[in-house]
């Protein structure tokens, strides 16, 4: 029966033909994920918002009796702590009246500062299985003020930005999946103007750090354990979150610039509570974060 | 009623998968080795022999659905899992006409069935530069505890789907 015989070579380059189309569709750079995806996107979060909730539950039951045994030791050392807080907090009491009255000196409202922004809570409901692609799925979407290339932080840090938003569930890249289309204007910080600034430019699976690309270098070497945070140039994410600290300076490839191996200061695979931060400072006509 | 098990039985794993992964220890997903449930696709190789009669190929279009499924749901790349669970699938049907369906040859499926996959799709996300992949580690880091993951689930599944299936399967396909 050779026509058979066709008919299933035939299907098969068929198959074949729709595989190449399809994923070459998908990799185009597209702005939002057509209708039916993001449709079946939120029908499948929904459902998994129903299955993980009573699975929280239960496992919340399990680290709670952990914890409790904890409880007494950290009481102690959170008490020796809050007596250094109560200075500070007069510190930056009185700081924070200095900048408002500069600020209305120099007639900038609140909303220009790029250090403010809109934090919306949310939970992880799911991770990607294929874990090449570091992904996981928030709660929240379009609806909540949820929108493309927000950064998603941690209490400890940042951990990723907002790659799909759909109207209910959300798609967030994690730092392990970072790459050079998905740089972070990064600093950092120090007193006396020598600021060294840089650009977090992917994750090295080997070592399992975030690659700081030092572009203006400052008098003084980097050391290690000095604390790399946003700097809000890129014009998409706010300044002054927290990303990592630093474990080793190592020269690039052609001994012109040096990279900073920072480890994330948020543990990247135990992430259940998340902010996605809406930066409230209006955004510059061209992202800087998705340029190259 | 009965016809909708079996999409619904997909459906359920298809959402466990990803929320399943998420309470797995965090050693288990920080260290070298990486575990990526096929759930769907040891289903679907139950469904593939257990399931479907003579020449009915359900299974495939069950497959070619449910990849499609995980591709929007998991990976946002169109088509990588639904060309290889449905050409699997297809594979398995034509080997199940020449060897009977106990539990060695089950395992025997499915063990082929999820190499041949995860290469597949390792194959092609190393191809259009989704991944850098380092082939010599492939199949110690991640080929191995993959299958040993999902064969695990397999065990785990057989007592509980092989002969429900086989009754769905009857009622199905004599009306």
């Amino acid at each position: 029966m050779p026509f058979f015989r066709n008919k299933r070579l035939f299907i098969f380059l068929i198959g074949f033909i729709v595989l190449v189309a399809l994923i070459g569709f998908s990799l185009k750079d597209r702005e939002n994920l057509s209708m039916v995806e993001q449709f079946i996107n939120d029908t499948v979060g929904w459902a998994q918002n129903i299955v993980h909730t009573p699975v929280t539950y239960i496992t919340g039951i399990f680290k709670n009796i952990d914890d409790l045994r904890n409880t007494y030791n950290e009481n102690q050392i959170l008490r020796e702590q809050l007596g250094e807080y109560k200075g500070l907090v007069y510190d930056v009491q009185e700081l924070k009246e200095e900048n408002e009255e500069l600020r209305d000196a120099l007639e900038l409202i609140e909303s220009d500062s790029i250090r403010n922004f809109h934090p919306i809570q949310a939970t992880v409901i799911s991770r990607s299985p294929e874990q090449w692609l570091d992904e996981v799925t928030i709660n929240k979407g379009k609806q909540d003020g949820v929108s493309e290339n927000m950064v998603v932080i941690t209490a400890e840090g940042m951990v990723g930005k907002i790659q799909t938003a759909q109207h209910y569930t959300s798609k967030v890249q994690l730092l392990t999946g970072f790459d050079q289309f998905n740089r972070i204007s990064a600093t950092i910080s120090r007193g006396d103007q020598n600021d060294i600034f840089g650009m977090i430019e992917g994750f090295d699976d080997e070592t399992n750090t975030l690659m700081f690309r030092i572009i203006e270098e400052s008098d003084k070497d980097v050391e290690e354990g000095e604390m790399v945070v946003s700097s809000g140039m890129g014009g998409v994410f706010p300044a002054g979150m927290v990303i990592g600290a630093v474990t080793e300076v190592v020269p690039d490839q052609y001994g012109l610039t040096r990279t900073a191996l920072v480890e994330p200061a948020a543990d990247l695979y135990e992430i259940n509570h998340v902010m996605v931060l809406d930066r409230q400072a209006a955004e510059p006509e061209e992202e800087e974060e998705e340029e190259e | 009623m009965k016809r909708l098990y079996v999409p619904l039985i997909l459906f359920l794993f298809l959402i466990l998968e990803g929320v399943a992964i998420k309470f797995l220890p965090s050693r288990f997903v920080l260290g070298e080795q990486l575990m990526v449930p096929h759930w769907v696709l040891v289903l679907l190789i139950y469904v593939a022999v257990f399931y479907d009669r003579g020449n009915k190929s359900q299974a495939v279009i069950y497959a070619i659905i449910f990849g499609l499924l995980v591709d929007i749901v998991y990976t946002g790349i169109l088509g990588v899992y639904m060309f290889s669970y449905a050409f699997v699938i297809y594979i398995i049907q034509n080997l199940k006409k020449l060897l009977h369906g106990n539990f060695f040859v089950m395992l025997l499926f499915s063990i082929l069935g999820l190499v041949l996959s995860d290469m597949f799709i390792t194959f092609i996300y190393d191809l259009v530069d989704i991944i850098v992949l380092n082939w010599d580690n492939y199949w110690l880091e991640r080929l191995l505890p993959t299958v040993l993951l999902n064969l695990v689930f397999f065990v785990a599944l057989y007592p509980i789907l092989a002969k429900r299936l086989m009754e769905w399967g009857s009622e199905n396909n004599w009306d």
